[in-house]
């Protein structure tokens, strides 16, 4: 029988494992109950009415306190890696995003200038922050945006993933996550409207944006190679339900060049990468695979995303993850429906191997149980030879 | 007076963001009345859906069209009469409580109003309650509400059962959009449409005036 990290590393490399491996997608709410550990006070503080009160008061005067909600962020990966080993999955999406603080008790503002709302579950746990707008609007806002804490970060990766790679890295094969991709963080940071216009009309200054993150991203891949993370992954959503945002020719006009830099580098320092797209990607499937991403993910079913024809697509050339729904399989469906949701994924996209079984989102909603169901009927289904019989 | 008006439409299809401004303020100078060059760039609209639905035009080129459409309605507003827009009804749009994204719900206010229709947008992250104020007093016949996050999406049943409390529901038809939703959803959250974008929105919001 193989190791976890063994039968990953053959999925990627689209060969066969001894079995479907599986994946474990960030889900921050979860992994304390998984855990059974209490949330992090953090969050009740922030909701403590006289704590906010004081926190709106102080936060404003303190300048660059990325430190404050980096105390918790650094847990997150910890957590992640620990609950992704209970639950027995064979990898997981490790982040670690140390790049907030806290604007006032409800609105954190990152490194890139985008604001998002505090979002705290009812259990007292952080989740993902929710982007409510940016910050840079202009050439002028960017070149007044102080970069310093920007050029810190990937110091601050490497640290914690040589950690979490110590301790995790031999159960576990590792997908760190430790930044938004190129598009996000170029439209986020001023809105999607005027983003579109300065694509028109301020091209110099989107192209002198995109070029500076990308030589942030290759820099995070440096870090995380030098922590002894196997791979990364790249996350840029460029599409939503009815297909990508942006025309796929503006799309690689814009993106092309750089997408396949951060690729070459991946691969020069040994890494694997994986390109994480939400919505209907279809039309940007065979394009990910000549940029050089190794794994397509997340797949999403609500976004008429199939298995059978990603793989029919793309399967000789990417490993496929994800495709499990999270709008109702892995939140309340019954046990019998998870499992069939599994075996229609692994015989779909299992044969051959070049696949990895996982969940296409995370939020708070999706059940634990549910996940334990579907590690439990991976490893009942997805045996090489695959012998899914009549009930397939 | 010349062919403003088409030139217009043109303008709009093409998505000449530089262009649209200058080309209005000429179309007022040459005699066009401010009504008939609107109804140029609304043509212009459609033809942009037309485009979406074809697979010509995508999110960025909706989005884009509705900032020509807005440079354009900047010079041409000043001219209009009141009441000559939003005689299809009035629709009161918003993101549900909780959730915060509005590309979409910002590309179907432009479609809307440029087909026709009054609309109310009430921005992100709102309560029911307001809500069902806005029909109430803008007496409204359409809602349509955006939800990306699936974690949000009781917020949509909270919306029907406020509007069933406030003996408005049977006055309304209400629409759905957005990431998780599906037609399953819908069904179980007692709206009667869901839409897969901002041109189908029009579409759906006009069969319900039929």
């Amino acid at each position: 029988m193989s190791s976890s990290v063994e039968r990953v590393r053959a999925a990627l490399e689209l060969r066969e494992p001894d079995r479907v491996p599986t994946f474990d997608l960030a889900n921050e709410l979860l992994d304390g109950v998984i855990l059974g550990r209490k949330p992090t006070p953090m969050g009740p503080l922030l909701q403590n009415p006289r704590i906010a009160k004081v926190a709106d008061r102080l936060l404003p005067r303190l300048d660059n306190q990325f430190w404050l909600v980096d105390l918790t962020a650094r847990q997150i990966p910890v957590m992640g890696a620990a609950a992704a080993v209970k639950m027995g999955y064979d990898s997981a999406w490790i982040p670690y995003l140390p790049f907030l603080r806290l604007r006032d008790s409800r609105t954190l503002v990152d490194l890139f200038g985008r604001v998002s709302d505090v979002y705290i579950d009812e259990r007292g746990n952080i989740g993902n922050p929710i982007y409510r707008e940016g910050l840079i609007k202009s050439p002028a806002d960017w070149k007044a945006w102080d970069k310093g804490p920007i050029f810190r970060h990937p110091v601050k990766v490497n640290k914690v993933f040589a950690d979490v790679q110590a301790e995790y890295g031999d159960r576990l094969y590792i997908f760190g996550f430790s930044n938004y991709g190129l598009f996000e963080t170029a439209w986020q940071p001023m809105g999607f409207e005027r983003f579109v216009v300065a694509v028109r009309r301020e091209r110099d200054f989107i192209r002198r944006l995109i070029r500076f993150y990308e030589d942030l991203f290759c820099e995070l891949l440096e870090a995380k190679a030098d922590a002894g993370v196997p791979a990364a992954v790249y996350t840029d959503d460029l599409a939503y339900k009815s297909g990508p945002m942006l025309s796929p020719r503006l799309i690689d006009e814009l993106f092309g060049d750089s997408y396949r830099r951060i690729t070459e580098t991946a691969h020069a320092l040994g890494m694997k990468i994986l390109m994480h797209s939400c919505g209907n990607t279809y039309s940007l499937l065979e394009w990910f695979a000549d940029c050089g991403f190794d794994a397509v993910h997340p797949l999403e079913p609500t976004a008429g995303m199939e298995l059978a024809k990603v793989k029919e697509m793309v399967g000789d050339r990417m490993c496929i993850i994800g495709n499990i729904d999270v709008s109702h399989i892995l939140v309340d469906a019954t046990k019998e429906e998870v499992f069939a949701a599994v075996r229609r994924a692994i015989r779909e996209a299992g044969p051959g191997g070049g696949y990895i079984l996982g969940p296409d989102h995370s939020h708070p909603r999706v059940s634990v149980e549910r996940l334990r169901w579907m590690v439990e009927a991976a490893g009942r289904y997805g045996s090489y030879p695959l012998d899914l019989g009549e009930q397939a | 007076m010349g062919d403003y008006p088409e030139r217009l439409t043109k303008a709009i299809a093409d998505l000449e963001l530089e262009e649209i401004a200058p080309l209005v303020q000429e179309g007022l100078d040459a005699g066009e009345t401010a009504t008939d060059l609107l109804g140029g760039m609304c043509i212009g609209m459609s033809k942009v859906g037309e485009l979406f639905e074809e697979g010509e035009y995508y999110l960025a080129d909706l989005v884009l069209a509705g900032e020509v459409m807005k440079e354009g309605l900047a010079v041409l507003e000043p001219h209009l009469e009141a009441g000559s827009q939003g005689q299809k009804g009035t629709v009161v749009l918003c993101t549900v409580k909780g959730d915060i994204h509005d590309i979409g719900k910002n590309l179907v206010a432009t479609m809307l109003s440029s087909s026709g229709f009054k609309v109310v947008d009430l921005g992100v992250d709102v309560p029911e309650s307001a809500i069902v104020e806005a029909v109430r007093t803008n007496g409204a016949t359409g809602i349509g509400l955006s939800v990306l996050l699936t974690s949000m999406v009781d917020s949509i049943s909270e919306v029907v059962s406020a509007l069933n409390a406030a003996g408005l529901r049977d006055g309304v038809k209400i629409a759905i959009g957005g990431a998780c939703t599906t037609p399953e959803l819908a069904e179980k959250m007692g709206v009667d449409a869901i839409g897969r974008d901002a041109v189908e929105a029009v579409r759906i919001f006009e069969g319900f005036c039929s």
